[in-house]
């Protein structure tokens, strides 16, 4: 095969992107830090949808802060809207424009790392390792790319099972003998299905994190190769197949993304959502009739259950790197976090911050008790999707396989033997 | 430019002396640069957005590459792939029946439509302005507004459902064909008012003489305008075909929000732009592959519209 020059990737649109985006860049200016190892200097800090009444006052409070302690720094804080934030990245990364520190999740550092644009901070930083909770730093740290760890570990999130006791009790389950496992999650979800034609337990496919959750082995041990095609990948699809068959969930719903199912939960024709720590609130606000009559469950699972990770990744190619690690280790620091996660309803991965009472007391309060044991579930928790299972096209195409197999169209063995060759394609196609 | 060019004609012609060599040179320079730099805001943009981004794909269609990594040339494998990937497949196949189904729509319809509301009065006035509210809505709103309409709960089956004309709601959402029907009907919705202004300012340039020959001879509605309407925008009616058919190969928002963005279920509702946005774009984009499918599109437009116009040469042709 004969090299070929660096496509110009990004084509000519990506080029007047960028060229749009600068605000976006690597910021600062063009003096390094200084020698005396005084931070100083200009970085950019991107987030996604955090600009808002809620947020707004207390990044600015902790920029301020942060360049109080090191005069002669400015930190340039950028928010954009959270959709299609992939793409919003792969324009920056392209264009060699990315911002010094970045929020993102271990499936969009993956491919950033793959590529060589992020920090190994496991390298850059190795005494950061010890205040983050083991599990927040290993999911950061990738098997597949020689073991290093590409992101400061920032908030987690998990959450129980939300369920409507009025449509258990209307279709002949016990509101008070709430599923736990997904075996028991299939067997009441038959149940429902021969007593109530208009309802269902289940209203989305799985998601990869769902497989984790069975106890499917999502990936080798190198990190390498996708497996969740194995006996216990295609035992979970054919649970799925028989539900179907049984008219567990219609045709529609096997097209359905999350929000989507959780539209049918608000509307009283979900009987099971599985949320996270603000879900509660959210249905408090926007459907106080099903508030009225949840009941809350721990996560369903029959390994351990799932939680997200948020990081704060640092450009490789920062001019300002020093300045740019500082800040992302002190916004992830366990008093920033503690503060941020009690205002955004999610969970500090820094060592020691769920050991506060405001994770460990209870006061009765519905939010506080779905709070509690959310805490007491993170510690159980394990981050199952596989950072490299990045971009949507991998769930795409995973969620059309298994669709495909409950209609009768491949069998589930050949349904997941074409995602897992379709996402080591592209993990391939990327290394 | 012109103003200069006759100038010199008219001085030559009248006899007075001939311009010497620098008004003359001054003259073809004017001649040559002007229309250029008229020409250069829009070129630039053509380069920039149209050649640059082709030639781009034309070699990337021919790698391995992705959005992040250095691709190397890896000749027809991309296009092997394309062949072998059932998507592509469905894909092809999807747009292929949008083309096939939507362009006689869109020739046909709008004419009638425009041959209907092309009087003065204020009805019609009032029709023409109704039928093309819908072209300066953007697809996204018209999907919406029809993905709730069309919905298992949505405004076309309850009216069905109240009217007792089916048991179960119709399934124009998850059904496969259905769901492409589906967006087909919304392209030829949205597109009517666009073609009936075309249409309508074709019809203003037939000879009126020609309506009154017809009626002298006795021609009903139908006979004069099979007779005298349609030879009348046959020029008309292959633009149209051209415009549609690239538009309607395209397909893309329409079919993206009746899906919700997922392309139906088990993808059975991709079109071929959903295929390569979805290949091209992301984190782990494979650009070399989804060059590759927009090349191969390329060509089954190109040939469409070479395809076409060979038709129209053959139709002019005595």
């Amino acid at each position: 095969m004969t090299s070929v020059r660096r496509p110009s990737t990004l084509v000519a649109g990506l080029a007047l992107g960028s060229v749009l985006m600068t605000a976006c860049g690597t910021g600062g200016d063009a003096a390094s830090d200084s020698s005396d190892g005084k931070l100083s200097g200009s970085i950019t800090f991107q987030t996604w949808n955090l600009k808002n009444e809620k947020f707004t006052p207390y990044f600015k409070d902790l920029i301020a802060a942060f360049e109080k302690d090191h005069p002669g720094t400015k930190i340039k804080w950028v928010d954009q809207p959270a959709e299609g934030y992939q793409d919003k990245l792969s324009a920056d990364a392209a264009a060699g424009s990315l911002p010094d520190v970045v929020d993102m999740g271990p499936e969009a550092a993956y491919t950033l790392a793959q590529a060589g644009v992020l920090l190994d901070i496991g390298k850059a930083d190795p005494k950061a390792e010890s205040q983050y909770l083991d599990k927040a730093w290993q999911a950061m740290t990738f098997d597949g790319l020689g073991g290093g760890t590409y992101g400061y570990p920032w908030y987690l999130n998990t959450g129980p099972s939300f369920f409507n006791k009025a449509l258990l009790t209307k279709c002949g389950l016990d509101p008070e003998k709430l599923p736990t496992t997904y075996d028991q999650l299939f067997d009441q979800a038959e149940t429902m299905a021969k007593s109530c034609s208009d309802t269902t337990m289940i209203a989305r496919m799985p998601a990869i994190e769902t497989f984790g959750e069975y106890g499917v082995p999502l990936m080798d041990a190198g990190g390498k190769k996708f497996t969740y095609n194995g006996a216990k990948g295609v035992e979970f699809v054919e649970r799925f197949r028989e539900l179907y068959a049984k008219k567990g969930f219609s045709e529609e719903q096997l097209n359905n993304l999350q929000t989507k199912e959780v539209e049918e939960f608000k509307a009283g024709r979900l009987a099971y959502l599985p949320g996270s720590s603000y879900t509660l609130n959210d249905l408090k606000e926007t459907a106080p009739d099903v508030y009225k009559n949840l009941a809350i469950g721990p996560r369903i699972n029959n390994s351990a259950p799932n939680m997200y990770i948020e990081s704060l990744v640092v450009n490789a190619t920062s001019k300002r790197q020093a300045l740019a690690t500082a800040f992302a280790k002190y916004v992830t620091g366990s008093a920033n976090q503690l503060v941020f996660a009690k205002k955004a309803s999610v969970f500090p991965s820094s060592a020691g911050s769920l050991d506060d009472a405001y994770f460990t007391e209870d006061d009765g309060d519905p939010a506080t008790v779905v709070r509690v044991e959310g805490a007491a579930q993170v510690k159980k928790a394990v981050v199952w999707w596989p950072p490299a299972f990045s971009g949507s096209a991998d769930s795409e195409t995973l969620r059309e396989q298994i669709a495909q197999a409950l209609l009768g169209k491949k069998s589930a063995q050949q349904a997941l033997d074409d995602s897992v060759t379709y996402s080591n394609e592209r993990l391939d196609a990327n290394g | 430019m012109t103003l200069s060019a006759d100038r010199g004609v008219s001085l030559r012609r009248g006899g007075a002396r001939p311009p010497r060599r620098s008004e003359a040179g001054l003259a073809t320079h004017r001649w040559f640069v002007t229309p250029w730099l008229f020409l250069l805001p829009a070129l630039t943009v053509i380069v920039l957005m149209v050649i640059v981004p082709f030639v781009n794909t034309l070699g990337l269609a021919f790698t391995d590459s992705t959005l992040l990594r250095e691709g190397e040339f890896v000749g027809l494998d991309n296009f092997r792939r394309m062949f072998d990937d059932e998507r592509f497949t469905t894909a092809l196949l999807n747009s292929t029946l949008y083309t096939v189904c939507v362009v006689p729509c869109m020739m046909i319809l709008p004419l009638i439509l425009a041959a209907l509301v092309s009087g003065a009065g204020r009805l019609a006035g009032f029709f023409r302005t109704t039928m093309y509210l819908p072209v300066v809505m953007s697809s996204v709103v018209v999907g919406l507004i029809w993905t709730n309409m069309l919905d298992k709960r949505g405004l076309v089956n309850e009216l069905f459902g109240t009217l007792h004309m089916v048991a179960e709601p119709v399934p124009f959402l998850s059904d496969r064909w259905l769901l492409l029907f589906s967006a087909m009907f919304v392209t030829v919705w949205t597109g009517l008012g666009y073609y009936m202004v075309i249409y309508l300012a074709a019809l203003a340039n037939i000879d009126r003489s020609l309506y009154d020959a017809a009626a002298v001879d006795g021609a009903g509605v139908v006979r004069t305008f099979l007779n005298v309407t349609v030879p009348g925008v046959r020029s008309t009616m292959a633009l149209i075909s051209v415009l549609s058919s690239v538009a309607a190969f395209r397909v893309f928002g329409e079919v993206y929000v009746l899906t919700g963005g997922t392309g139906g279920i088990g993808g059975g509702d991709l079109t071929m732009t959903m295929l390569i946005q979805r290949e091209g774009t992301g984190l782990q984009a494979r650009t070399g592959y989804a060059g590759a499918i927009s090349l191969f599109m390329f060509v089954i437009l190109g040939g469409l519209l070479l395809a076409q116009l060979a038709m129209q040469r053959k139709q002019r042709t005595p």
